[in-house]
């Protein structure tokens, strides 16, 4: 039996699956499911027929997307036959700016004119008494500075009655609190540097630290204000202190007395329209109205 | 003194507009003269253009009053109508309550107007509506709200109260140091 008119004729129904007349090539960016297609409009068919012309323009795009997604690979099973997309190749715009680089702090600018690179150092370390691996720093540490030594020598010189082991616990703290210090004394140099000229930090200009305590003075001020305005009342009722700060800057502002008065009258006529609506009260007294009906039945 | 901000003039027009309504645009915008409201020490005076100038020359502490006082402003920012201002709003009321003459004593003293001395109401007064106080012979009296619509006053007792005294013209004597 020859089937091939059969199948001629069902062909017949549909349109091709090919799509000529495309001058620059169509591009895809399948992993978004994308087709953008460059071709200029064509003027003239457009003004003709505006939706017949605009209708075929995205079928013959649209087929032409379907095309590309079925040349790509394809997995089956039990939910049916799924082409696998790759990945998106469109670059969308980053959002928000790029992060300004954090301020250096004294001792990385330092490392950097020498040329001193950072070493990656393990956390647990062998120590050589003990015969185990202990942590580098921390609970347990292997490097306890000293203060859990079971004997200490004298030094030479020094007061035999004094407490050595005393001595070297006020040495680490001392230590300890020195580099305290100086990383608040980074953090605030930092805080400064980014409110600083970008050219001046470029060049190495030290912030100014009375700048810092400027700064911190302000910042601490508004804290104040604000909390003074946390009350109740709103701070109208608190008690006041001698030396107390006064908020700057809020100032109330009043209409000047004499001033044209065709705008204060405007201004006023529109106010009253909104106090009692537009069209005043309503035209009709509904009340009214409905005993007026009710008496003449 | 001071024009009056945007807050406090929706205050004082909606106050205002229980008694006269719409009726505030002819205090606004009047044919003779130009006149306007002007806040000085939480009072609001309505005067013309011509008095308020002339009054800008008189420091804040020396100027005592000047046109009509329309009313103050409380500390929480409300606003209360003076009987000074019966004059005006007399004029454009749109309710009205009429009060025989054995009633008018007691209403100038200050007592809310009961059922018995009320003498004619304004056909259609709906409840809580701000009300002018008229004598029989059409003097103003005073102003109050009403406490029922007048369907609702004809089923009520001669003795129950049907009209609020807010202020009237008795108060020319008992507050005549902070009237004005």
């Amino acid at each position: 039996m020859d089937v091939s008119g059969v199948l001629e004729a069902h062909k017949q129904k549909f349109k091709s699956v090919s799509v000529e007349g495309k001058v620059i090539p169509v591009e895809y960016d399948l992993g978004l499911l994308a087709a953008y297609d460059q071709n200029p409009v064509d003027e003239a068919a457009l003004k003709k027929n505006k939706d017949e012309y605009l209708q075929s323009l995205c079928r013959d795009n649209a087929q032409l997307l379907f095309n590309e997604i079925f040349q790509l690979q394809t997995i089956s099973d039990d939910n049916g036959v799924m082409a696998m997309l790759p990945v998106p190749t469109t670059l969308l715009p980053r959002e928000k700016p790029l992060p300004k680089p954090k301020p250096e702090t004294r001792w990385e600018k330092f490392a950097k004119a020498k040329g001193i690179g950072k070493r990656k150092k393990d956390r647990m370390v062998y120590g050589d008494a003990s015969g185990e691996y202990k942590p580098r720093w921390g609970y347990k540490a292997i490097n306890d500075d000293g203060t859990k030594d079971w004997i200490i020598e004298v030094p030479a010189g020094s007061n035999p009655m004094e407490d050595q082991y005393e001595a070297r616990r006020d040495a680490k703290k001392e230590r300890i609190d020195k580099n305290e210090k100086r990383h608040r004394r980074n953090l605030d140099e930092a805080a400064v540097a980014t409110k600083m000229d970008q050219k001046a930090v470029d060049k190495g200009d030290r912030p100014d630290m009375d700048n810092v305590r400027g700064m911190k003075r302000k910042e601490l001020e508004s804290q104040i204000l604000i909390s003074k305005g946390s009350t109740a009342s709103a701070g109208k009722f608190d008690n006041a202190i001698k030396g107390d700060l006064k908020p700057k800057g809020i100032k109330r502002q009043f209409a000047p007395t004499v001033a044209d008065f065709s705008k204060e009258k405007a201004g006023n006529m529109s106010i009253l329209d909104r106090v009692v609506g537009k069209n005043g009260e309503d035209l009709v007294n509904v009340r009214k109205a409905i005993k007026a009906t009710k008496s003449r039945r | 003194m001071r024009p009056l901000t945007e807050v406090e003039t929706k205050t004082f027009f909606e106050k205002l507009a229980k008694y006269i309504g719409r009726n505030i645009t002819h205090l606004i915008d009047r044919g003779d003269e130009t006149y306007c409201f002007r806040l000085h020490r939480d009072r609001v005076y309505y005067v013309s253009e011509s008095v308020m100038r002339k009054a800008t020359s008189i420091g804040r502490d020396q100027l005592i009053s000047l046109g009509i006082c329309f009313g103050k402003f409380t500390k929480t920012g409300k606003f209360r109508m003076h009987v000074t201002c019966l004059d005006y709003i007399a004029q454009y009321a749109k309710h009205k309550v009429w009060i025989k003459p054995n009633g008018e004593m007691p209403f100038l003293y200050g007592n809310h107007v009961v059922k018995a001395h009320i003498g004619r109401v304004t056909e259609d007064t709906p409840e809580h509506q701000g009300v002018i106080i008229y004598s029989m012979t059409d003097i103003p009296l005073g102003f109050g709200v009403t406490a029922r619509s007048t369907s609702d006053t004809r089923k009520m007792e001669p003795t129950a109260i049907v009209v609020f005294h807010q202020a009237d013209i008795g108060e020319y004597l008992r507050q005549e140091d902070t009237l004005f």
